[in-house]
């Protein structure tokens, strides 16, 4: 039957789907699982005689899975650009985005100084409690884009570096 | 007794206010801000009225919009919850003046006992030990320098009006101390609009154990044993139980005959929580006490068969403590977790979002306190606790296992939540035998291999077969159109707050 690759991470998994009647059962290397949907979106799996309770939903062309209180996002093979997310800044490592939407309460650099990696650069509040944000890499601040009190979002670059 | 309570709050606590209100047959009203118009608690109320717009200080903080709530709407009494205006003298003296029974301590006991500064004085002037420190507040760098160095290394700073962790900061050294005032400084600014720190030795190595207390206005005080609360992060509680490994008999009623004085000596009134630290000799301090209902008040609840906001409510009506409190023992052991949205791989930075899939667990022994459901929103307004996984069981070990599995099938997808690490927690050894200190997580939960275990392998596989079931499944409820989201109330069937409590 059917055949589809997913991409964890940096891992692709083929699956294969074995059986779609009450019970699903799909084999992904030389598992197989049987799938019970209990309610939209929330299965009851099985394999080998274990039991486990797995919630699934499509967002944004991923698919967000949670096993036994583990998280994982899943992509189709040849998806894997769909659904940018703030995680989508995690290869620029010279630009600093905070890491949610809040407010600017410190900035600890200014432009020209030298920052090592994990040098805290500043500090955001949100959810009532402050967050401090590091550096992602060493280098040089070329460009800090706002100012103490001011509100941020996750897509425009708080602090712009130059890295060595 | 009250005919209408209007109920200051938002989230799980109020849905947890407004099932006490309904087995009482009091009428409920609920106060919202523009963000929640929608939200469970809002729906599940009698009456609802709208405060403000989404920031806390001009809606749930708002004082005189929420005077005029309980005029216009003719409720006689006020719950506030924790948090918000729970710990706030002038809220509570405005209510007061107004004729409206705040149902909670007076408004004397409320400034006394918030000022961390003054409780201490209350509990050294009872008899009941405190950690060194400052006698009142300061400024200047200077003298924070000099009591460090008279106290000794590693000292901490607080803000006078603080809780929860906000406003305070350890320093392990003299070359942190400047940055951790001024941290603190502007925390407890912005948190509690009053930047007045002071400072007092970190215990080293300490455990968390707090008493539960409740008192009438006729002079009687009790107390409902303890609640060990040592599993923090960022110096906020995230796993409580009852009893406390760390405690016999003889101790246990020591630091509970304390814990009553604390309260007597302060006048008093209503459900309050004396903290203490109690270090590894078995010496503890009294820490702070808490003006409120706790978080963490269901695990009392579950092993005494008390409940506590049915009390607070008969508390403030005037009644005495009854009868059925005279003879309360531990009954079996619970455990709480607190399911807050945040990142647990991210230093535990909020994650906020819709709830695009949302399970509890049930079974015998099993209670959810929570204020949201499937298509909520989990917002930067507030503070992320979305829920409070709540355990009971005959013993220790049982409680633990079935924690584990009870987080395991709690399914929530839309923001990332802690249960993983929870589940981590417990299963750790040091859990198990009872090693539980305020540095646990600190200890043994960080520099944990990145690397993925069996279990995290295996689990990745059946991922995939989920995404590939997923993919098949024609039923594209949870689409990446948002407006295809049933509403939260579609979903919400027969629902209520876990299971009821049993003694």
């Amino acid at each position: 039957m059917a055949e589809f690759e997913f991409i964890i991470g940096d891992r692709t998994y083929l699956t294969e789907l074995k059986q779609e009647a009450v019970t699903t059962v799909i084999k992904v290397d030389d598992l197989e699982f049987s799938f019970k949907e209990l309610s939209p979106g929330h299965y009851e799996a099985t394999n080998k005689g274990k039991q486990f309770s797995i919630a699934a939903v499509k967002h944004r062309g991923k698919f967000l899975i949670d096993i036994d209180a583990m998280l994982f996002e899943v992509s189709e093979s040849g998806q894997e650009e769909f659904g940018a997310d703030s995680s989508a800044h995690a290869a620029e490592k010279d630009k600093v985005y905070a890491p949610m939407p809040g407010k600017i309460v410190k900035l600890l650099v200014e432009v020209g100084d030298r920052v090592s990696e994990k040098q805290p650069l500043m500090i955001i509040e949100a959810m009532k409690m402050e967050n401090q944000v590091n550096s992602p890499a060493s280098g040089i601040v070329k460009a800090v884009n706002a100012s103490v009190g001011e509100q941020v979002d996750t897509v425009s670059a708080v602090i712009e570096l130059e890295i060595e | 007794m009250f005919e209408k309570i209007l109920i200051a709050n938002r989230g799980e606590i109020a849905l947890r206010i407004n099932r006490a209100c309904k087995e009482m047959g009091i009428a409920t009203v609920a106060i919202h801000s523009t963000a929640d118009a929608e939200a469970m608690h809002v729906r599940l109320a009698d009456e609802s009225v709208c405060v403000g717009p989404p920031a806390a200080s001009q809606s749930y903080l708002n004082i005189p919009a929420i005077i005029a709530a309980c005029e216009v709407t003719g409720a006689d009494a006020i719950h506030p919850g924790y948090g918000f205006l729970s710990e706030n003298a002038l809220f509570a003296e405005r209510c007061q003046k107004e004729n409206i029974k705040f149902i909670g301590p007076s408004p004397e006991a409320i400034r006394l006992m918030g000022d961390k500064i003054e409780s201490r004085k209350v509990a050294a002037k009872a008899g009941v030990p405190v950690t060194p420190g400052m006698a009142g507040c300061a400024a200047d760098v200077d003298s924070f320098r000099t009591e460090a160095a008279r106290v000794g290394y590693p000292v901490l700073i607080k803000a006078s009006a603080g809780g929860g962790g906000k406003g305070m900061r350890a320093v392990e050294n003299e070359s942190e101390l400047a940055a951790a005032i001024e941290a603190a400084q502007r925390e407890a600014q912005n948190a509690f609009g009053d930047d007045r720190v002071y400072l007092e030795k970190k215990i080293v190595n300490p455990r968390h154990i707090e008493f539960q207390i409740l008192a009438d206005e006729h002079g009687h005080c009790i107390h409902l044993f303890e609640r060990e609360c040592s599993i923090q992060r960022r110096h906020q509680k995230i796993i409580e139980e009852t009893p406390s490994v760390a405690l016999d008999e003889k101790l246990r009623r020591k630091m509970g005959a304390d814990a009553v004085k604390v309260a007597q000596a302060a006048k008093y009134s209503n459900a309050g929580t004396v903290e203490f630290l109690l270090d590894e000799n078995g010496s503890y301090y009294f820490l702070e006490m808490n003006t409120r209902l706790q978080v963490e008040h269901p695990i009392t609840e579950m092993v005494t068969g008390i409940d506590l906001v049915a009390e607070q409510i008969k508390i403030a009506a005037g009644e005495k403590l009854g009868k059925h409190l005279n003879n309360i023992s531990q009954n079996g052991h619970a455990i709480e977790c607190r399911i807050y949205a945040e990142d647990a791989d991210n230093n535990f930075m909020p994650s906020i979002g819709k709830l695009l899939l949302y399970q509890e667990p049930v079974g015998d022994g099993i209670r959810v306190d929570s204020g949201v459901a499937a298509g909520s929103e989990v917002t930067i307004d507030y503070d992320p606790i979305m829920s409070k996984l709540i355990v009971h069981a005959h013993d220790r070990q049982t409680a633990i296992a079935n924690m584990i599995e009870a987080l395991k099938r709690y399914n929530i997808l839309g923001v990332k939540t802690c249960r993983y690490f929870l589940t981590k927690i417990l299963q750790h050894e040091n859990f198990a035998k009872g090693r539980t200190f305020t540095n646990f997580i600190e200890t043994n939960m960080t520099n944990m291999p990145n690397s993925s275990n069996g279990m995290e392998s295996y689990n990745e596989l059946a991922a995939a077969a989920a995404a590939m079931l997923s993919s098949r499944n024609s039923i594209l409820l949870y689409s990446d159109i948002d407006d295809l989201h049933p509403s939260p109330w579609q979903l919400l069937g027969d629902w209520s707050i876990g299971s009821s409590i049993s003694g």
